[in-house]
């Protein structure tokens, strides 16, 4: 297992690199970073001090070297837009977006799960047709549009929700991010409830439930303590493969809802060419990619003796 | 040989969920192409004077604009049918750049294993690793040439890792089979075994990815226009249709519910398509 777990960590390290690299050599002929900086009114010699400055006269071969030295030391670099760390402004914009995204975990998890299982339960019955459409349409509704059409009905029709923004304190967040969250969190809930659905289907035809009904359990003994126990097991490795998901709805939902996280960061970066923050946010979310990936197939191994046995 | 198992042609057409996602295919397909017939105006040209109030807000349907105006003062309708052509487009041809290049690098990989495959399907890891929507956004933003050919090039270039994935998984089926080995006894190439013995029985597997590819193309061209990184203005696009109306999402909802519900059913249409195909080619899933 540990062995398993070194040459795991020692390959995603390779992925970050090769992210980084390519990141790197992606961005490195992008207009004069000079006058994004130093701003499109700032003479020669301002913009010579900018480039000597950030290093910028350097061959390539340098910079990288530079470049990666100092990733390596978990330098991203400075924003030419906000002149701070990007670092530091991930980390300020970061607990928004994993609050948000905690928010929809737990919502895919729980309606994902309940849904599905009720659809198994109520097998061929006008129900289940119900549901198993609903969540087409719910995979079919791509995070725009599922936003903006969330934004007309339940914040400006209902006036339910807030229409946007963060809020100020801890409770107000959360009322802010309920509407963004269930927005990010629609499509994988219904492919959660599909993917629930077909795995219960199959598990309540097993010998073990039937043995567990003709052992006189409870019909709620049977489903939550044998049947959803089993069910679990993709729903549970698929959450660690979403984070990819999240992160790209995280962009589209955040622009919409005017939430301040890191999907706002990143969407302003890529249209203010903010280099060192588009650099960094994809960095960053490979490594955020990578760890989920890790976690799920960890989880897997746990969960699962048999594949612990090499 | 018959390319396709006629067992599995009964199938599909006993599906009601296959007739279903054709028709609104067909119906896409259909009002796209013929964008230019059924156009009532110019989809780039602002009417202001008949389509906009004294206070700039776009009117309502008409007899002569039946879809109302957009916050430009365009015809709805036109723009609506001719960003009909601009998803397809995209959406077919990143699909096609998806298959060509999936399908090769799986089968490459898969056929002759050892160090070829570790070393395609390491990239393949890698790739998938990279935050796709940030990195197709930023790659668009960076490259910055107007025309669509970037969109779908940047969307097919970033979108293949999975289906070559999927192929390789199902050359590595094929090939212990007696039939291939025998193929490969009787002095077959490698070419010859690739293109007349494995690539046959790809094609349901790949047919079945790459209908609900058409539409993850579509909602990711939206997705891209929508942000204002994806087709260039003035030409419609159905996500840029969204984001034009984006002031007017309060006072004129209706500008939301024409593209979002154009791209709504354009997707559920490939994805009902999608999976009456893979239930028709493999009854046990």
């Amino acid at each position: 297992m540990l062995r398993y777990l070194a040459r795991r960590l020692g390959w995603a390290l390779f992925v970050l690199w090769f992210v980084a690299s390519v990141t790197f050599v992606g961005t490195l002929r992008v207009g004069d970073p000079a006058t994004a900086i130093a701003g499109p009114h700032a003479s020669a010699r301002d913009r010579a001090f900018v480039r000597r400055f950030y290093h910028l006269d350097d061959p390539p071969r340098v910079q990288y070297a530079h470049y990666l030295s100092h990733l390596a030391r978990g330098d991203l670099g400075q924003s030419f837009r906000y002149h701070q760390p990007v670092a530091r402004l991930i980390a300020q914009r970061l607990p928004r977006t994993l609050l948000l995204g905690v928010m929809t975990l737990a919502f895919e998890f729980f309606v994902g799960i309940a849904v599905g299982t009720l659809a198994a339960l109520k097998r061929g019955t006008r129900f289940e047709s119900l549901i198993l459409g609903a969540t087409f349409v719910g995979i079919s509704t791509p995070t725009f549009l599922s936003g903006k059409l969330f934004l007309i009905v339940f914040a400006f029709r209902l006036g339910l929700f807030p229409i946007g923004g963060y809020g100020e304190g801890f409770f107000d967040h959360v009322r802010h991010g309920l509407l963004p969250a269930m927005v990010i969190g629609l499509l994988g809930t219904a492919s959660q409830a599909r993917m629930v659905r077909s795995e219960m289907v199959e598990i309540l035809q097993t010998e073990y439930v039937r043995t567990a009904r003709a052992k006189g359990l409870s019909e709620v003994q049977v489903v939550l303590g044998h049947a959803l126990r089993n069910a679990l097991l993709p729903v549970i490795t698929s959450l660690g493969l979403s984070f990819g998901a999240l992160f790209s709805g995280a962009i589209v939902t955040e622009a919409i809802f005017a939430w301040p996280g890191m999907g706002r960061l990143a969407f302003e970066s890529i249209t203010g060419l903010d280099l060192p923050v588009i650099m960094g946010t994809v960095i960053f979310a490979s490594t955020g990619i990578l760890a989920g990936t890790l976690v799920s197939d960890l989880t897997y191994a746990v969960l699962d003796p048999r594949i612990r046995r090499p | 040989m018959a390319l396709v198992d006629p067992r599995a042609i009964a199938r599909f057409k006993k599906n009601r969920g296959a007739f279903v996602g054709a028709a609104l295919v067909a119906l896409v397909m259909l009002f796209s192409l013929l964008a230019p017939v059924l156009s009532p105006h110019d989809p780039n040209l602002p009417y202001r004077n008949e389509t906009l109030t004294t206070e700039g807000v776009p009117i309502g349907p008409t007899a002569r604009f039946p879809l109302g105006a957009d916050p430009v003062g365009r015809c709805e309708l036109s723009r609506l049918l001719y960003g009909g052509r601009v998803s397809l487009a995209v959406g077919f041809a990143a699909t096609t750049i998806v298959v060509l290049v999936g399908t090769t690098v799986g089968l490459i990989a898969g056929y002759f294993g050892g160090w070829v495959d570790t070393g395609l399907m390491r990239t393949v890891d890698a790739l998938m690793s990279f935050p796709f929507l940030l990195v197709v956004m930023a790659l668009n933003r960076i490259i910055h040439r107007p025309g669509l050919w970037l969109v779908f090039v940047v969307l097919g270039g970033l979108s293949w890792p999975s289906m070559s994935r999927q192929v390789r998984a199902k050359v590595l089926q094929l090939k212990g089979l007696d039939y291939v080995v025998a193929a490969r006894a009787l002095g077959a190439s490698h070419l010859r075994v690739m293109t007349r013995h494995l690539m046959p029985n790809l094609v349901s597997l790949v047919v079945v990815i790459a209908t609900t590819l058409v539409a993850e193309m579509i909602v990711a061209e939206s997705a891209l226009s929508y942000l204002g990184v994806g087709v260039v203005p003035p030409a419609a696009s159905w996500g840029s249709m969204l984001q034009e109306s984006e002031s007017l999402t309060r006072a004129a909802p209706r500008l939301t519910l024409i593209p979002g519900l154009a791209i709504l059913v354009t997707v559920v249409g490939f994805n009902l398509l999608g999976e009456a195909l893979r239930d028709a080619f493999d009854p046990r899933s």
